[in-house]
């Protein structure tokens, strides 16, 4: 064996192979460290470059990634070698066993597979030392943090990759066998993966996760910034079951090769075969005297069609019989329907319908192996006549150039089209099973055979052309996926136009509402560019293509030179006349009609806006106090002209003299403004659309002037990528903030400290601070403006209904058009929304005795399923609110339906703009979530928390409107559900507050002092409030929050801060449990509670419950780093029996003091207990919520 | 139609000097171009069925210019490659087929019929439904004259067709080839003389890119009669001979060495006259007149 062993040793290390594998993965790990052009995830924000968890993720990317396909490579062919190169037949004679065989050639190649794969440590090592990194970004050197993790994870890494493909490669002896197995394990991750995305399965996803990429994810899923950059994984828990899993799988399937393996004889399984053949020989019926009859010889271009369809059919046949073919089809459309039954999940579990655009999103899963198809077998088929060395033979038939590869290429087309057909058909059959028979033929159609389709054709283009070029198989096929690194490359460098990115066009999303809107045409153009780009490599194709024995490529451009006749001319003058064309055509669209900034351009004028404009910030401003806006929507041409006029005073008490005019920046809005007193621009920024108005008379405190604006939105063909999705043809829905404003906007500034760096710009805090004298004198909407009174008159095309906040007035159709008149008989926020499509309504009524509220939802037809959830939403919210916290402000409540480019819902005054995606088409079981429910009674919450009482703009505003909402939210849904539907969403939440905390980029806050961090305030919030009420009663914060409407709403001299919340709930809450305002709302605490040990036993008619727990509680800094203080609490403790279902039921709970990290409790329960725990149902913020239970086991009387 | 080759070299980039000047007359009938292996043969072959392109020189075949205008041979061409490939699962029938169809055969029943008319010709018929990857090489390389027949060629080239066939494989195999028309022009190269023998009208002797002799097959012979001479010799005389006498070849017959010697007269008693056949021709070319210049 050792023989063998040296001997594979020596041969691998005089391949050249060995050592480009080497630096392949070398050099990708130290440009990876040591520059932005390749980016492997990690080091964002706080969390250092070198942090030990951005260092493990990094070593297990990289050993899978490029390690997959090298490790096939090396571990697969040992065996194969010896088969092709006919060395197998002399190994076998010689005197060594299998085992000494078979073991040296494994041990041999896996020790070369692991110096090949210390490349990616010894990258890394050496490319954390260069001096030209960002010191600041790093952490002290430290070795050990790349060697464990490379011993964890690279190494069983390499071994069960390593043993994996050495049993399908020796087994086989087809190295495509190797390379299916590499996708079969690929699929595997890709399923693990789908398991991490919904929350029952995860642990299991990470433990059958063969590379480990899940496991480590799901690991560190709640690390915090400062643990990211101090701990490193152990080989501990999950970790050792997955790492054991597969390196016992890579054992066994070494043994079953060692087993398997026949030694003797040598593979010959077609011998038998040819023997029988040759016996056969004897009586075969001679005839070879017969006459040869001549036949008819054609040429021409009707020979050659049917020669194209001949060879097409020929080469499709053959693909379809191979097993490896098959096996990559198969497992790719298993793996797409594995898809279905995890992927229909959206927000906090619940399923979505499978409409038809759905649908085709999970079959999305199976482009990987598009993907792969593309360039296998544009690879397979250009070498097809070669690999078996019958190309001569074809070569010297009388057949033009382009027939064959044209025969070749539609092959490939026939096959993308069979396999969309399956995957469609694969699509029809799960909406049928799923029960939801709403086929749209068309939007299968369009997006498989239109957008799909046109995509892998150009991928197979590219396949041919390279193939062609490079004329070496395994080149070729490392260069198609070189080709796609460049590609992120060049847009990392700065070229992230859509026409440097290969086959950019895409029909972008369907809508329900919008279809597929205005993405065809700009789809469109870029097709016809990248065909024409595909034609040009085409024609080069076809020149340079090699038949007969002349590989030198100086002998191919000679023979191209001879190829070159008329048609080749055309096809090559029309498709670049098609590439430049349309090419120039769309930059026409892009760069010169529309503006394009790549991100760096984008951010670099951000700055400027900030630089230039800044000093202006605090100017004193004239503010809005009318608004009236008449606005035409043209949804065909996706245009509007909007005429307005606002009213503006001086609400100060000095004078104003000057007006600071921002327009809206898009390039596709026009502007016009007027005083009706004497102006002039006294200063200009037309870059910025900022302009300085000179008032002839200043206006007194006091005072008012009116200013009149026309903003006109006009589509201008199309943008490079974003294009507009809030002007559509139908379902627009866009907001004040198209109309002019004042003043500064800082909301325009850089945001991340590191952009801010790039562009000499110092850091700066997200939000201003609490006490901020001047921002709190604002509202979050802006400094424009405090309330307005509010009048609109809208038109739009006969078919949609177009609605605004207010009350219509009037509705009336008048030269082809429909009118539609809204006004609000009270002041409202300057922040309204503008909504026009064709819809549905429904109507109710809701009324409390003292108030009359109209009901409206405006939805998509065939979007019903969720209404009556949503109106009874509403009617649940409007009895909640009204009763608990003061009467609603409006007579009208509306729903209106958008398409799901965006997808949220966003409160206005009395009108709730809603997205298709997040309510309209989920399917809520018994056991789910209620997410239309939710969601409207969030944002109805929003017209007392936000319409009523106004935040400002500083640090903590979020916790007024946002947590509050939630909380407002939470209490309906408390009356409308059972209790384990509230706690599934508290642990939802808790799992996303945890997680968003993982990924905080600067510094996490406590509650009160929130800067727009969702996991925060919507998420922390839920928890944070419904450990309030829990604590000291929803009465007790409900009194809080009446007290709070009864000072703070409508008030316009300042705006309210999350420092008086806390006094205001401080007031309510007894004394005891006071330590809590400051532990949920002014700090990061978190509690570490476990039941240890948890025994019953019966006692009379009771049982008696024994439990252990242990609690501790830390305080985090806004790094995550932990201290453990001194635990004085009152937490829960739970007792669960059984109902007659089987199913748990709460029969204890009750609040017990925690004053000892460990105690002792017993409890005396009148049923049979289950199980028994500490704060049971998850009500404290706990990284490991599920320890907190435990089942009961009978004590034995001792 | 003749075949007219003219000047033909052709040198490969790692420098082998695959041909030289290669000036070759083609007429109808059967030609044998005869040389050992890596002569250039193949070269020649598959630059006159345009797979390859010659540094310089000229190839008519008749008014076609065969460098320039590919397409017009290839419509009269068969060909039959020294070495060849077939796709493992795909039966004898329909690859012919699918071939018959790239040769320009459209028309359905004709392709049929002339499909199963070479399969029988060939001796295939029987297995027209198995794989190819199950047959024999004497049976592929009998697929591969089928394929070369397709479309009446006026132009077949054969290289090496017998090369690694069993003596009974390669009886049918150069019968087959004898049955092809006479208005056509078959060239066959081989190192064995013997195919040659039995085949050819014309014929050829190449080495090292370059022609050294061309003719009928009787000229050849009668170009070296009486000058073949023959002795049973021990080992240990062997080299001694080698030093004295032009060999054109060593053999054995019946275990012992048997040396034919190059000589206008007969060296010595010892030695004596043979009637010279193909085999004589082809070596004195190899190897006689080299060594007559040596000495």
């Amino acid at each position: 064996m050792w023989e063998i062993f040296k001997f594979e040793l020596i041969y691998r290390l005089k391949r050249p192979a060995t050592f480009i594998y080497f630096a392949i993965l070398f050099l990708m790990a130290f440009c990876a460290i040591t520059t932005d052009v390749i980016r492997v995830g990690g080091g964002a924000g706080q969390v250092k470059e070198n942090a030990p968890t951005t260092i493990a993720f990094f070593l297990i990317i990289l050993s899978v990634i490029p390690g997959l396909i090298l490790a096939s490579s090396i571990m697969g062919q040992p065996i194969i070698r010896d088969f092709k190169n006919n060395t197998a037949s002399m190994m076998f004679t010689s005197p060594i066993t299998k085992t000494q065989y078979l073991g040296g050639r494994f041990l041999g190649s896996f020790v070369m597979l692991v110096f090949i794969f210390s490349g990616i440590i010894l990258g890394m090592a050496l490319g954390y030392l260069m001096p030209w990194i960002d010191q600041e970004k790093l952490l002290p050197y430290n070795f050990w943090h790349m060697l464990k993790p490379f011993l964890i994870f690279v190494l069983p890494n390499a071994f069960i990759m390593g043993a994996i493909f050495f049993a399908s490669g020796t087994l086989s002896r087809n190295i495509m066998v190797v390379y299916v197995q590499g996708i079969l394990l690929f699929i595997i991750y890709a399923v693990t993966t789908e398991l991490m995305e919904g929350w029952e399965n995860q642990a299991l996803g990470a433990i059958l996760d063969p590379f480990g990429i899940n496991t480590n994810n799901h690991i560190t899923r709640y690390w915090t910034v400062a643990e990211q950059n101090s701990q490193t994984i152990g080989f501990t828990g999950i970790i050792v079951w997955n790492r054991l899993l597969w390196i016992g799988v890579s054992i066994l399937s070494l043994f079953l090769t060692f087993w398997r393996f026949d030694f003797n004889l040598a593979g010959n399984s077609s011998k038998k075969q040819r023997n029988k053949t040759s016996a056969s020989k004897g009586t075969q019926s001679i005839k070879t005297s017969v006459e040869i009859p001549s036949v008819h010889q054609h040429s021409g271009l009707a020979t050659s069609l049917s020669q194209i369809m001949g060879l097409s059919l020929f080469y499709f046949k053959w693909m379809a019989k191979q097993y490896t073919f098959l096996a990559i089809v198969i497992g790719g459309i298993i793996f797409t329907a594995v898809g279905f039954f995890f992927g229909l999940g959206g927000m906090y579990d619940v399923d979505v319908y499978p409409t038809t655009y759905r649908i085709l999103n999970l079959l999305g899963d199976f482009n990987i192996f598009f993907f792969i198809i593309a360039v296998l077998y544009s690879g397979e088929l250009i070498w097809k006549e070669r690999d078996v060395r019958i190309n001569l033979i074809y070569d010297a038939m009388p057949y033009p150039n382009y027939v064959a590869l044209v025969g070749k290429f539609l092959s490939l087309v026939y096959m993308f089209v069979t396999l969309l057909v399956i995957l469609a058909l694969v699509g029809i059959a799960a909406q049928t099973i799923m029960g939801y028979p709403h086929y749209e033929l068309g939007v299968y159609f369009r997006s498989l055979f239109i957008d799909d389709l046109s995509n892998w054709v150009l991928f197979a283009f590219l396949g041919f052309f390279i193939h062609t070029l490079v004329n070496h198989k395994f080149i070729g096929h490392s260069l198609m996926i070189v080709f796609f690194v460049l590609t992120l490359v060049i847009s990392q460098l700065g070229f992230e136009h859509q026409m440097f990115l290969f086959a950019s066009g895409s029909l972008g999303d369907y809508s329900d509402m919008n279809g597929f809107g205005h993405y065809f045409q700009p789809f469109s153009w870029f097709n016809s560019y990248w065909f024409g780009m595909a034609l040009v490599l085409f024609t080069i194709v076809l020149l340079l293509t090699v038949r007969g024995a002349e590989n030198a490529f100086k002998m191919r451009l000679k023979l191209g030179k001879l190829r070159i006749n008329p048609s080749l001319i055309a096809l090559g003058v029309s498709s670049l006349f098609l590439l430049v064309s349309s090419g120039s055509y769309i930059y026409y669209n892009t760069n010169v009609i529309n503006e394009y900034q790549n991100s760096d351009a984008q951010l670099s004028d951000q700055a400027e806006y900030e630089k230039t404009l800044k000093k202006y910030e605090k100017e004193p401003l004239l503010k809005i106090v009318d608004t009236y806006v008449d606005v035409d929507i043209f949804p065909e041409t996706r245009d509007f002209e909007a005429r307005g006029k606002y009213v503006l005073k001086n609400k100060t008490e000095a004078a104003i003299q000057k007006v600071y005019v921002q327009l809206n920046p898009s390039n596709e809005m026009e502007d016009e403004v007027s005083f009706d007193v004497s102006a002039t621009i006294s200063e200009s920024w037309d870059k910025f659309d900022f302009y300085i108005y000179e008032l002839e008379n200043a206006v007194a405190p006091g005072d008012s002037i009116t200013m009149h604006f026309t903003s006109n939105f006009q589509t201008k063909g199309f943008v490079e990528s974003g294009s507009n999705t809030e002007i559509l043809h139908n379902g627009t829905f866009f907001n004040s903030t198209y109309f002019p404003t004042f003043g500064y906007q800082s909301g325009n500034e850089v945001g991340s400290d590191d952009d801010r760096k790039d562009n000499d710009l110092p850091e700066k805090e997200r939000m201003r601070p609490r006490n901020d004298p001047d921002a709190i004198k604002y509202n979050l909407v802006g400094r424009t403006s405090d309330r307005t009174r509010f009048e609109i008159i809208i038109s739009t095309t006969p078919a949609q209904i177009a609605i605004a906040p207010g009350y219509l007035q009037k509705e009336w159709e008048e030269n082809g058009r429909r009118y539609f008149h809204y006004k609000m008989d009270v002041p409202i926020l300057n922040f309204y929304s503008i909504v026009s499509a064709e819809y549905e309504v429904l109507r109710d009524k809701w009324s409390n005795g003292k108030q009359d509220v109209i009901l409206e939802i405006y939805y998509h037809k065939g979007h019903e399923f969720n209404l009556d959830r949503m109106v009874s939403s509403m009617k649940k919210s409007l009895d909640y609110f009204t009763k608990n916290f003061s009467p609603y402000q409006y007579r009208q409540l509306r729903i209106m339906e958008f398409p799901r480019y965006r997808s949220f819902a966003q409160s206005f005054s009395n009108t709730v703009p809603f997205s298709e995606e997040i309510g309209f088409m989920l399917q809520i079981d018994e056991d789910d979530v209620d997410i239309p429910f939710y969601v409207t009674a969030h944002e109805i919450a929003h017209q007392w928390w936000a319409h009523q009482v106004t935040e400002a703009r500083v640090q903590g505003n979020a916790m007024s409107s946002e947590t509050m909402s939630q909380y407002a939210a939470l209490m309906v849904m408390k009356q409308e559900f059972p209790p384990e539907i509230i706690q599934k969403f508290l642990k939802l939440e808790l799992d996303r507050y945890l997680r968003g905390r993982a990924n905080e980029s600067k510094k996490e806050q406590p509650l009160d002092h929130v800067e727009s961090q969702g996991y925060i305030h919507y998420r922390k919030g839920s928890l944070i409030m419904f450990a309030l009420q829990d604590y000291i009663s929803e009465d007790s914060v409900n009194v809080a929050l009446r007290n709070i409407i009864d000072k703070w709403a409508y008030r316009e001299d300042r705006y309210i801060t999350s420092d008086i919340y806390l006094e205001e709930f401080r007031k309510v809450t007894p004394d005891s449990l006071q330590y809590i305002i400051s532990d949920l709302f002014e700090t990061i605490t978190l509690f570490e509670n476990r039941t240890k040990e948890a025994t019953y036993r019966q006692q009379g008619n009771e049982y008696l419950v024994e439990i252990d727990i242990s609690a501790i509680k830390y305080r985090a800094d806004s790094l995550g780093n932990e201290i453990k203080i001194p635990i004085n609490d009152w937490i829960d403790i739970g007792v669960y029996g059984e109902d007659d279902d089987g199913q748990e039921k709460l029969i204890y709970l009750k609040k017990y003091k925690i004053n000892q990290e460990e105690m002792q409790f017993e409890i005396s329960v009148p049923e049979k207990p289950v199980k028994a725990g500490i704060d049971p149902i998850n009500k404290l913020i706990d990284r490991n919520p599920d320890d907190n239970r435990k089942t009961l086991t009978l004590k034995k009387e001792s | 139609m003749e075949l007219d080759i003219r000047n033909l070299s052709k040198t490969y980039p790692n420098g082998v000097r695959a041909l030289h000047n290669v000036t070759l007359n083609i007429p109808q009938g059967m030609f044998g171009l005869l040389g050992p292996n890596g002569a250039g043969k193949s070269t020649l072959m598959r630059t006159i069925a345009t797979l390859q392109e010659p540094d310089n020189g000229s190839i008519m075949l008749g008014d076609i210019d065969v460098l320039t205008q590919k397409e017009d041979v290839r419509k009269i061409l068969g060909y039959l490659p020294q070495e060849f490939g077939v796709y493992p699962r795909v039966t004898a029938e329909t690859l012919l087929d699918h071939l018959a169809v790239l040769k320009g055969i459209t028309d359905r029943k004709e392709r049929k019929d002339v499909v199963h008319a070479l399969l029988h010709k060939t001796n295939l018929y029987d297995h027209r439904k198995k794989n190819l990857g199950g047959f024999s090489g004497g049976m592929k390389q009998r697929f591969g004259i089928a394929q070369a027949l397709l479309a009446n060629p006026q132009l077949i080239i054969v290289d090496e067709p017998t090369a690694g066939l069993d003596p009974a494989e390669r009886n049918r195999f150069l019968n087959l080839l004898s049955d092809i028309g006479e208005n056509t022009i078959v060239i066959l190269s081989t190192h064995i003389v013997d195919d040659v023998k039995e085949l050819c009208t014309n014929m050829a002797v190449i080495n090292e890119g370059e022609v050294l002799l061309t003719g009928t097959p009787t000229e050849a012979l009668e170009s070296i009669k009486g000058k073949i001479w023959r002795r049973e010799v021990s080992k240990e005389e062997l080299d001694q001979f080698d030093a004295t006498h032009n060999i054109i070849s060593k053999r054995r017959s019946a275990g012992k060495p048997v040396i034919h010697v190059l000589s206008d007269h007969q060296p010595d008693d010892s030695f004596t006259a043979v009637t010279p056949d193909l085999e004589d021709v082809y070596f004195t070319e190899l190897f006689g007149k080299k060594e007559a210049v040596l000495n």
